[in-house]
């Protein structure tokens, strides 16, 4: 007998709305089918309504955990568009933010985790480790949630001395327990016995299926945008990619891990080699950008984070297509769940760090005619040649 | 009459009914704010002394709440179940011994029935999720009967090697024999005690074993649909639960309420529920520090784990209890 488990849009084991069907045959899945779209906000057109230094402010609010990240892809993609250079020091001060941020939404993760699976305990010690990232960011910024460092032509705040001892100080401490993460997560036997072999994803099916982030590299794919096509100082910074061959949820846990330490390093190298000098080019509030079309992408900490943008020669962009990691892991993730148990949707779904405010899609319905399609690339091409004849 | 008075007085007040409720809302405390610390958080804080009566105030708050039937749960076993569950633990209670080497209620066999009352409590959780008709309660009162298959067996022979060195089926009688030779059952039933506590756990539903009303996973398990009065009664047999899977195991392990005592009537009487107390607590600090530091096993893995690994070892230890009566120790 097949039972149908609706799990969301309200459900204690998502933390934002999003709805999964779940055939199940007593505890065994057979099938899931995804939905999203419950949370859409319309940010791409409302982006193409307002001027360049506007849509900044915008893009932060795209995710609450990664904000930073795409303000700093936007700012990149603007820059681009202009063809506009930023001052040294601006870059290693948006490095050292990034990878806070990255620090900050890894070790959420983890907590969350580890909550997944019921281990109280960790998730209690591992948020509390997680302050120090956010104390340091609220140091730099201001703020907790989102950061508003980085604007086009640089960054808004410089990092001082007295700052730079204490983030100096806050990663060596962070470090140490990292380490002791490290060393827990593979060998505390309750944890093992939830992750191992938990919710598998094949290198071939990874590729196939197109994951992205941690999700494809714990599935043994040596693939980060910070190494394939450096941005920013990550060539310099000598960044490695971290992998995992065990293919499943405990992979996920300590390829994140692995990464935590990897940017606590980029961290302190950043900070003992800024240069001294300006941190931002000064723009007028309303610039006009030259027609142009660019497209950049950085890695998120859920994975690779693209944005598009043609510029027509006014202040305000034609087109901004933003594409987010986790809808990219949706087919991934149900895969991993066929032939699982029912106690192990929670953190199957979890280990893609499932961040659903990005991934909504807008979905057209004609009621009259029962047609339902979504934007596509061929759409926009088509709406750009209507508009460039190109 | 005045005994007849006396009896009614001592099963609704002391050391019957109302003691075993205040004590069980403490021990809820006493676990919630150990937990807390080992998790690095503070636990409860403002109501009373650090927080103690905030397992009273927790009650009291879901008695005053509206009393809601889902429309279409099965209305009569939806009201039974919480009634049963609170009522088979507060009986079971009636059966260990708190004053006395004696409980309240001591018969031979009165172990057995204690047992049974296990049972009971699960039978309750079972109608209690299926009446609801909710999948999550359906699903939770699935795996709470199917774990309590799991640790059922190896609970009872451990039962049965007590049982079978002090030669009765009367808890208050294991406690009298533990009295007589002065040695608490654990030196002989090592074994025995670690598969209690862990069976403990699996029948208090906690982590590791809390796969019934897993949270993340099926919402609260079998409990999702109470609210308000019934859900109170279902805490306050979840507490008592604690309070008497810890009296259980303080009597069949560690002489129950005994200890040196002067011999003087009312002074002894007191000591006694001293003893029984600190016994009991450090029970749940026990169990409080496993739960904080495991996550929480799929069904699976508990069920076979028991079958695997519990089961044979109770086995086993029902057979050095064997060897140890037929060389004379004990």
């Amino acid at each position: 007998m097949t039972i149908r488990i609706p799990v969301g849009p309200q459900h204690p084991a998502l933390k934002e709305p999003e709805r999964f069907i779940f055939y199940v045959e007593g505890e065994q899945i057979v099938k899931v089918i995804p939905r999203i779209g419950f949370n859409h906000r319309g940010i791409e057109k409302a982006m193409e309504e307002r001027t360049y230094l506007q849509d900044l402010y915008i893009s932060e609010r795209v995710c609450g955990i990664c904000s930073n990240v795409h303000t700093a892809c936007y700012v990149l993609l603007v820059e681009r568009l202009m063809n506009m250079e930023i001052p040294e020091r601006a870059k290693y001060i948006r490095m050292i933010v990034l990878e806070l941020e990255r620090l900050h939404s890894h070790l959420l993760w983890l907590g969350v985790a580890f909550h997944e699976i019921g281990f109280d305990t960790l998730f209690y010690l591992v948020w509390r480790d997680r302050e120090i990232v956010m104390d340091l960011l609220e140091l730099i910024s201001g703020n907790r949630v989102n950061y508003a460092t980085n604007t086009i032509g640089g960054v808004r705040r410089d990092i001082s001395e007295e700052t730079k001892h204490k983030i100096l100080k806050g990663m060596k401490l962070l470090l140490e327990r990292l380490k002791y993460y490290r060393r827990l997560s593979p060998e505390e036997q309750t944890i093992v016995k939830r992750t191992l072999g938990v919710g598998p994803l094949s290198t071939q099916d990874a590729k196939r299926l197109c994951a992205a982030g941690p999700t494809l590299r714990a599935s043994n794919v040596k693939s980060d945008v910070r190494g394939d096509e450096p941005y920013l100082l990550y060539k310099e910074a000598e960044f490695q990619t971290m992998v995992s061959d065990l293919c499943d949820v405990l992979g996920r846990i300590l390829v994140r891990i692995d990464e935590c330490i990897e940017a606590v390093r980029i961290i302190e190298w950043c900070v003992k080699n800024m240069p001294d000098g300006p941190i931002r080019q000064k723009l007028p509030p309303i610039f006009k950008v030259p027609e142009n079309q660019a497209y950049r992408r950085v890695e998120a900490p859920r994975g690779e984070l693209v944005y598009y943008g043609v510029s027509d020669g006014s202040e305000k962009p034609y087109r901004i297509k933003i594409r987010t990691p986790t809808l990219a892991n949706i087919p991934a993730l149900c895969k991993m769940l066929e032939n699982q148990h029912i106690a192990d949707i929670p953190i199957v779904v979890a280990s893609i760090d499932p961040c659903f405010s990005c991934t909504d899609r807008l979905v057209f319905i004609d009621i009259e005619k029962g047609k339902k399609w979504s934007c596509s690339m061929p759409y926009f091409k088509h709406l750009i040649k209507k508009k460039f004849g190109r | 009459m005045l005994d007849a008075i006396i009896t009614i007085l001592q099963v609704l007040i002391f050391p019957g009914v109302l003691f075993a409720i205040i004590l069980a809302l403490l021990y809820e405390w006493v676990e919630r704010k150990f937990k807390a610390r080992l998790q690095n958080r503070i636990g409860p804080l403002y109501t009373g002394w650090h927080g103690i009566l905030q397992p009273f105030a927790d009650i009291i708050k879901l008695w005053s709440k509206e009393d809601i039937v889902p429309a279409e749960a099965d209305k009569t076993m939806f009201t039974i179940a919480p009634m049963l569950a609170l009522a088979s633990q507060l009986i079971s209670f009636l059966i260990i011994p708190v004053v006395s080497v004696y409980a309240l209620v001591h018969f031979e066999g009165d172990l057995a029935l204690l047992a049974f009352l296990s049972t009971v409590y699960l039978i309750a959780a079972g109608i209690g999720g299926l009446s609801s008709n909710n999948r999550f309660s359906a699903i939770g009162a699935g795996r709470s009967i199917i774990q309590h298959v799991g640790y059922e067996i190896p609970l009872l022979f451990v039962y049965a090697s007590a049982a079978f060195i002090a030669q009765s089926w009367s808890l208050s009688k294991i406690v009298e024999y533990q009295v007589k030779t002065g040695v608490p059952l654990i030196a002989f039933l090592g074994i025995g005690f670690g598969i209690s506590i862990i069976s403990l756990l699996a029948f208090i539903e906690r982590i590791p074993f809390d796969i019934p009303e897993a949270e993340t996973e099926i919402v609260a398990g079998w409990l999702t649909e109470f609210s308000g009065k019934k859900y109170a009664f279902f805490w306050l047999a979840d507490d008592v639960q604690l309070l008497v899977g810890a009296g259980i195991t303080a009597a069949l392990f560690l002489g129950g309420p005994c200890g040196p005592v002067p011999g003087i009537p009312i002074v002894d009487e007191i000591l006694y529920v001293i003893y029984f107390i600190i016994k009991t607590v450090i029970i749940v600090l026990i169990l409080a520090s496993i739960e904080a530091s495991s996550a929480r096993y799929k069904i699976t893995q508990a069920v076979s784990g028991f079958w695997k690994y519990l089961t044979p070892l109770s086995i086993l230890q029902l057979l050095i209890v064997f060897a140890l009566r037929l060389y004379g120790v004990i």
